[in-house]
């Protein structure tokens, strides 16, 4: 493709880019979370939503509202904007709109093949999947006893089938190998998307190629920090790690060795993005490494917005409106357990 | 008309409400509207307000309200029209109402559950007759065509093989049969395939009539399909595949007549069915009648209560927390019907709410009280910017030179006349329902129709004068001209030696001939009213048009922005800043009147002054114009005796204004403000010794103390009084001045646009006829009129559409950008806020184009 998105990406996608523009616009800004945090019950969380962009999303609950009411109505809102983008989209973006869904598709997957591994019914399971990752063949998941069942019989016609090749195994489906699949299946998603957006060129790439790259190495080091203590052996750990990363090759292989937090650390220095994030963890206000992962990849796609004609500010849009929601059940959690010291923990939006 | 000409005069008051009757008076200022509400508690977000329990209650009562509305047109009962505006209710009414509402909603869910519930139970027992149809032939197909069953060789070519004889045999053949949407049938097949391996066999057939679906409620096309399977594991794989696709699983029969006993069955009881859930939607019909009576006033009950909810949030409390104090805005005019409406209000109560009006300094909201005559006017001039307060309001004089410029520009009375009788009718109409209701381009129309009234009006005047219908004159009073005194015959030989007169070869030959208004006879006078229609056959109409038009919108122009200084005086007069005028105003009116003044008045000079005998001596009023400024050094015979002095004289009038336009405001101000400091030395030595002293800043203290909170709330609300800023004025001034100077100039230029649209207007009328009325009429009489109609036809369309539409718009376009640019810019400021009275009025509209509508 030619390096010129300029001249012809208003065509096809002018609006949309348009629209996600002003849907970040609406994102909640420092002065809500503030109101947000002083609210003493549910209630009047959603009195002041209500004046923000999410409008009267509740207007229709019966009382008593509870954080999970919260949580399905803002999935759904979120969902409504999706579907709407991805309803409107021309290729490639509509491609790039698929990938994005892969992941929370992952998540379903796993999260299900979890329900029926522990004899929860499908129902209960299905009502906790992510709206955006819902496709049809999903319920059927739990037919199948080993991956190259799930793959033949349930996955096969879905957008997740290419991501099954490296793991395809006749191993029966328990807590750890589910686990395993779910970061291989990662894994090979990452690669793809990042292969996707690399080929995709421009500012697409420009952008995207980061911000996928900081994803990859943030899965990798949360698997070596996952994995301390428990019986999955080095060789194995090695091979979940997505090598699309900054990390590859030669970080990857030194996290494969790595055996305790202080050596992951270690291996991390190395690198100048990930050592001021370690160097942040537990030295202000006891922030967990995801916090501060969070927060990294927060900034990154706000950054995202400032440059146009590209996919990135998509993604970008879905990532801070989920970061978004994470604070707003946060707070609301804070408050209708009346534990309001750590309210203030939230990751703003800048 | 006296309140079109200036806004109503504000005062701000504040209403002392005791808190048991708050919520009554605020209902009666309500219905009345005479005031607008200042928001005391900016500072409280919205949930930390008083009143916010009750707004939720309200929301809460809304909520309901919604839903009830909701079921009663999902059933199709009319929402009966509820009387005019139900006030809003009493506060001991709320609760039973809240209780009313609560119960019948959770009767109606109850109902409405039972009901869906029954209707579920009849879709599903309608389903399981359909496949119970449908699979009957399925089994036999499925033996005699398919060569699974090959295990079974006895059976083979057994034709009368039903699946009783296969139970006999003892096969482990399962069957699951259901219904599945249309839309996955394909997919389930696929996953059928590839989960079984290829050991099912599915049959499926469409059903020919569409069912509902229950949980969406659409009506879609289904598949009836049947699965048969050998084997306990694959039969588990079968249902759970079923239940991935929602497919609606049945029991299949197992034998022919369990299968006629089903069937049975199940019609007795859909019969039963049907008979319960008519009963109950009968029940429901009911319940939802007799909620639709009071639904409509009880939506507006609601509105209204929580509007005063919001307004009473508004509210600060004094110190008490006995009264509410609210601060409002009202019309002078309006006070005793405030006052009215709040002994109103607290009549039932032992202490009065009562309000006492205070001095404010802040900018008041402006309120121009309007007709719906006046209404569109005033609207024009709002787009451009509401004004601010007490301001010369230009709506007053919109009116009449709004629809004048629109018409100068669009003067063609056969247009004008059609323009307005579409005017005509929406204003006759203007009470039809219909019209009120209408889509966005016939409400525009509608919102302006008086508008287009006084501009069809006025469009009819102009046309008249351009003596322009359909582009064609007609010729009223008979021409002024003779062509009969042209010939030679017509005058006595010794009169002819100067003149050129024509004879017969020169008419016969020549293709142009030349009338001579010199030549007496041929010029018996002007034509009464407006243009004489012989101008339309000559070929020098363009010429003699145009001459006259752009004088006209020269003269005109400058007329309407003198006007508009004029009335910049009137604003100078009411905020008593008479030195504006002195120093302001009038420099403005001479630069103007000596340049552009002086230039209407050569051209009106030179039409009396010349006659057809002396025309060929008159000088060219643009030389004259252009000699004024550059003092030519030979002397040219100018217009009148004594030209030069009077020339010189309006000269160095004009450049004296131009300093003083520049510096005089300025320098009065500078004056001004020196000079006052110089007078009140001892004040200025006392403020000195205030801010020194300790004892007086104590002193200070106390006093604050002792004049106690209102003293306090005013100091907050006091705008702080402006440092005086030589630099800043000056540069104000400087641009204001070489803005009016150059504007002179290029908006005098800009006033052509009248001459230049009513030129494009004339020549368009006259393209059209030429290119299509003359065409249907050349053509001889026989086939003529065939080809007449269909050429009206297209003419009407296009007159409609280019003529009135389009250059209608372009015209209208052009005279609102010459009002709101020419003329308001040389007086008006524009920077007021409205006046939004607290009115229950402008809520109800609203409710009935969101919810009912």
């Amino acid at each position: 493709m030619l390096e010129t998105a300029e001249l012809y990406f208003n065509v096809d996608h002018g609006y949309l880019e348009g629209l996600v523009r002003g849907c970040k616009a609406n994102l909640l800004t420092q002065q809500d979370y503030i109101n947000l945090v002083q609210c003493e019950t549910l209630e009047d969380l959603k009195i002041h939503l209500q004046t923000t962009d999410y409008g009267n999303f509740l207007a229709n609950e019966t009382s008593p509202l509870t954080v999970s009411k919260i949580d399905t109505e803002m999935r759904k809102k979120l969902c409504r904007e999706f579907d709407y983008f991805r309803n409107h989209s021309l290729e490639p973006l509509s491609t790039f709109f698929t990938y994005m869904t892969c992941s929370y598709m992952i998540d379903n997957v796993v999260l299900l093949m979890n329900g029926a591994l522990q004899k929860k019914s499908v129902k209960e399971v299905l009502a906790k999947c992510h709206p955006l990752g819902r496709f049809t063949e999903m319920e059927a998941v739990n037919i199948a006893e080993t991956t190259s069942d799930l793959f033949n019989a349930v996955l096969v016609e879905t957008p997740l089938a290419p991501f099954f090749q490296d793991c395809m195994s006749e191993n029966t489906l328990d807590e750890l190998n589910i686990e395993l699949l779910r970061n291989k299946l990662y894994k090979s998603y990452l690669e793809a998307f990042y292969k996707f957006c690399k080929d995709h060129g421009d500012v697409t790439a420009e952008i995207m190629c980061p911000i996928l790259e900081f994803e990859a190495d943030r899965r990798a080091l949360i698997i070596t920090l996952n994995s301390f203590g428990t019986e999955l052996s080095k060789e194995d750990r090695e091979t979940l790690f997505p090598t699309c990363g900054k990390l590859y090759p030669e970080g990857l292989r030194l996290l494969a060795q790595a055996e305790d937090f202080d050596q992951m650390k270690r291996v991390a220095d190395n690198y100048g993005i990930y050592k001021p994030l370690f160097e942040a963890v537990g030295s202000s206000r006891g922030k967990t490494l995801e916090d501060v992962f969070y927060e990294h990849e927060v900034q990154m796609n706000v950054l995202a917005f400032n440059r146009q004609f590209h996919y990135g500010v998509f993604y970008a849009y879905v990532k801070l409106k989920e970061q978004e929601m994470r604070n707003i059940v946060w707070i609301a959690e804070c408050i209708s357990q009346r534990h309001r010291t750590k309210i203030n923990s939230y990751i703003p939006i800048l | 008309m006296g309140s079109l000409f200036r806004s109503e005069s504000m005062c701000l008051a504040q209403l002392f409400l005791q808190s048991g009757t708050a919520y009554e008076c605020l209902s009666a200022l309500g219905e009345k509207g005479l005031v607008q509400f200042r928001d005391l508690n900016q500072n409280v977000s919205s949930f930390q307000r008083k009143f916010v329990g009750e707004v939720k209650r309200c929301e809460e009562l809304e909520r309901i309200l919604v839903y009830l509305v909701q079921e009663i047109t999902r059933v199709d009962i009319p929402l009966p029209e509820g009387e005019a505006s139900p006030p809003a209710p009493p506060l001991k009414q709320v609760l039973e109402m809240q209780e009313q509402l609560q119960k019948l909603e959770v009767e109606l869910r109850e109902v409405t559950k039972n009901k869906e519930k029954l209707r579920k139970n009849l879709l599903e027992l309608i389903e399981y007759t359909h496949m119970l149809r449908v699979t009957k032939t399925f089994v036999r197909r499925n033996v005699e065509f398919e060569p699974t069953y090959e295990e079974f060789p006895a059976l083979e070519n057994d034709s009368l093989l039903d699946y009783s004889c296969m139970q006999r045999l003892g096969a482990k053949l399962g069957f699951v049969s259901g219904l599945i949407q249309q839309g996955k049938v394909e997919a389930f097949e696929k996953m059928l395939w590839r989960a079984c391996k290829g050991y099912t066999i599915v049959t499926y057939a469409e059903l020919d009539e569409s069912l509902e679906d229950p949980e969406t409620g659409e009506v879609i096309k289904w598949y009836v399909f049947l699965i048969s399977f050998w084997g306990e594991q694959i039969g588990h794989k079968v249902k759970k595949i079923c239940d991935c696709y929602h497919c609606h699983i049945y029991p299949y029969p197992n034998t022919a007549e369990e299968r006629r006993e089903i069937q049975e069955g199940l019609n007795t009881r859909i019969q039963d069915l049907y008979t319960v859930l008519h009963k109950t939607e009968d029940y429901l019909r009911q319940v939802l009648c007799k909620a639709a009576e009071s639904v409509c006033s009880r939506v507006l009950q609601v509105k209204k209560m929580k509007a005063i909810y919001h307004m009473l949030n508004m509210c600060s409390f004094d110190v008490t927390n006995k009264c509410l104090i609210a601060e409002v805005w009202c019309p002078e005019a309006d006070l005793p019907g405030l006052r009215r409406a709040l002994e109103e209000g607290s009549s039932g109560a032992t202490i009065p709410s009562f309000m006492n009006t205070i001095p404010t300094k802040e900018a008041p909201p402006t309120l121009i009280r309007t007709n719906r005559f006046t209404e569109g006017f005033q609207n024009i001039v709002d787009a451009y910017g509401v004004g601010s307060y007490r301001e010369v309001n230009p709506a007053l004089f919109t009116i009449i030179t709004f629809p004048f410029l629109f018409a100068v520009m669009f003067g063609d009375f056969g247009h004008g006349f059609v323009m307005f009788l579409f005017a005509l009718l929406l204003v006759l109409n203007e009470n039809h329902p219909r019209l009120k209701q209408s889509q966005e381009i016939l409400r525009m129309f509608f919102n302006g129709r008086y508008i287009l009234l006084l501009m069809g009006l006025f469009s009819v005047y102009t046309g008249l004068i351009y003596n322009d219908c359909f582009s064609k004159s007609v010729n009223l009073f008979g021409s002024g001209w003779n062509i009969s005194a042209m010939y030679s015959s017509s005058h006595s030989p010794e009169k002819q030696g100067k003149m050129v007169l024509w004879n017969d070869s020169i008419v016969r030959h020549s293709k142009t001939l030349q009338l001579d208004p010199s030549i007496p006879g041929v010029f018996r006078g002007p034509y009464p009213f407006g243009i004489d229609p012989i101008w339309n056959l000559a070929t020098n109409r363009l010429t003699f048009l145009n001459s006259f038009k752009m004088k006209m919108s020269v003269i005109l122009g400058i007329i309407h922005m003198t006007f508009g200084v004029i009335l910049g005086i009137f604003n100078h007069l009411h905020f008593r800043k008479k030195f504006n005028i002195y120093l302001v105003s009038v420099p403005e009116i001479l630069f103007m009147l000596c340049i552009f003044g002086y230039l209407i008045f050569m051209i009106i000079y030179k039409w009396l002054a010349y006659s057809a005998e002396t025309s060929r001596e008159a000088p060219s009023i643009l030389i004259e114009f252009i000699n004024m400024f550059l003092f030519p050094a030979s002397e040219t015979h100018g217009l009148y005796p004594g030209q030069a002095h009077v020339q010189r004289l309006l000269l160095a009038l004009t450049v004296l204004a131009v300093p003083v336009l520049f510096l005089g405001k300025p320098l009065f101000l500078l004056w001004l403000h020196n000079g006052r400091s110089c007078f009140g030395v001892s004040r200025g030595g006392y403020t000195l010794v205030r801010k020194d002293s300790e004892e007086e800043v104590s002193l200070l203290g106390s006093q604050d103390i002792e004049e106690g909170n209102n003293r306090m709330e005013d100091g907050c609300r006091e705008v702080t009084c402006e440092e005086f800023n030589f630099g800043e004025i000056l540069m104000t001034q400087a641009i204001h001045s070489i803005e009016y100077c150059l504007g002179c100039i290029s908006n005098t230029a800009s006033y052509l646009r009248l001459w230049a649209l009513s030129l494009a207007h004339a020549q368009l009328s006259d393209v059209l006829w030429a290119m299509l009325m003359r065409v249907g009429l050349r053509v001889d009489t026989t086939y003529g009129v065939l080809l007449l109609l269909p050429v009206m036809a297209f003419f009407v369309v296009l007159t409609i559409f280019i003529l009135l539409i389009m250059e209608g718009l372009s015209a209208f376009l052009h005279a609102i950008r010459l009002h709101w640019v020419e003329f308001q810019n040389k007086f008006y400021v524009g920077a007021g806020t409205k006046f939004v009275p607290f009115s229950f009025s402008l809520l109800s509209s609203k409710f009935s184009n969101d919810d009912i509508a």
